[in-house]
């Protein structure tokens, strides 16, 4: 292979090509974005069946209501499915770097991403045992985190919690692989993927009520189906230069 | 009474490292500073070398300490690594620096150069 990417005489301009043209090659040979893409996107589609299997329809008493009018309280989701599948994504997309990195001979930036994971990891597993030990706060009950007296009901407060689930969760980490893997295109998706997770696309969208099984759809499908694409469209632009390194 | 001489300023090509400025050098540089840690033989595919010239740069390099070569072995096959030491990183800045100052120079007399020959 003749590969001469510095030239030998030429002017700084040429040089200084010929040093980008080198570092992009590297750049492209420590890429693997579809496999975080592709993992992160199985999870949050997953989030579907685990929402699905785990629903419950209660009738409750209606907090302050003097009356003493029954209320529907709808419960879904697994405290323990993020913690556990963002472990395992992370431990995974580790891996899977670092077996990559030294077959083909160049080492890897991963490590900041891993650390952001982990410590994700640890504020969502905080935020469930939290949710698990003192329940779902009801409408119209206070809800205080940090100092901040929250109704559960405002659109603040649930602009706030799709902010500090799953929006962070993955949206977070994904900033920091843009930034590791000098991606602009995967910073588009992260933003794109921040952005969708931020619109109210809550239950009793699409025209599915919010007492049915599959409520949970839009919300985990329409991210889900983008960390899917993006996983893709990563591997199928990975492909060519695959084969010519070959 | 003498004036004092005038400060004049280097020419950037003057900054240029010998050991640096070379063409394989400066690309293993490169290299070495995007990828962290390098095997030799993606270094060889990269650049286009054989596996002797290869060696022969990568001794000049740690000679000068400015790279890292670390052998080893991956199952039964013999692998060597190399890493950019601390100084080896200020070199390539260095180098690229004085190529921007250069590009610069080169630019801001074109004007001149170009007004002259009218």
């Amino acid at each position: 292979m003749t590969d001469a990417s510095v030239p030998v005489n030429g002017t700084p301009h040429e040089v200084l090509a010929g040093l980008g043209e080198l570092t992009r090659k590297v750049r492209a040979a420590q890429r693997g974005t579809w496999f975080p893409l592709l993992l992160l996107g199985g999870l949050t589609t997953g989030g579907i069946l685990v929402a699905r299997l785990t629903h419950q329809v209660l009738t409750v008493p209606c907090v302050g209501d003097p009356a003493g009018a029954d209320c529907t309280l709808v419960r879904q989701g697994s405290p323990l499915y993020w913690p556990i599948g963002l472990a395992l994504a992370y431990l995974a997309t580790a891996v899977f770097y670092v077996r990559r990195a030294r077959n083909r001979g160049v080492g890897t930036a991963i490590r900041p991403y891993v650390l952001t994971g982990i410590a994700l990891l640890a504020a969502v597993s905080a935020t469930s045992l939290w949710a698990t030990r003192n329940g779902m706060p009801q409408p119209g009950a206070p809800l205080d985190l940090w100092g901040l007296h929250l109704d559960p009901a405002a659109p603040a407060t649930r602009l706030l919690q799709r902010l500090m689930g799953d929006a962070l969760a993955v949206g977070l980490p994904l900033l920091v692989l843009a930034r590791v893997e000098r991606s602009r295109v995967l910073l588009l998706l992260a933003v794109l993927y921040l952005a969708i997770e931020l619109v109210p696309l809550g239950t009793g969208w699409a025209g599915i009520p919010i007492t049915s099984p599959w409520s949970a759809l839009p919300r985990y499908a329409v991210p889900g189906a983008l960390l899917l694409l993006g996983a893709l469209g990563f591997a199928l632009a990975e492909r060519p230069r695959e084969r010519t390194a070959s | 009474m003498t004036e004092p001489p005038e400060q004049v300023e280097q020419h950037p090509a003057t900054g240029l490292d010998d050991v640096v400025h070379q063409r394989v050098r400066l690309g293993i540089l490169t290299v070495a500073h995007q990828a962290r840690r390098v095997e030799f033989g993606f270094l060889r595919t990269a650049l286009g070398l054989t596996a002797g010239n290869l060696s022969q740069h990568l001794t000049v390099l740690e000679k000068a300490g400015l790279i890292a070569v670390e052998k080893g072995y991956e199952g039964r096959r013999a692998r060597t690594w190399l890493t950019l030491t601390a100084a080896g990183d200020r070199a390539l800045q260095d180098e690229v620096t004085q190529l921007k100052r250069l590009i610069q120079q080169i630019e801001n007399a074109r004007p001149e150069s170009s007004a002259h020959g009218s």
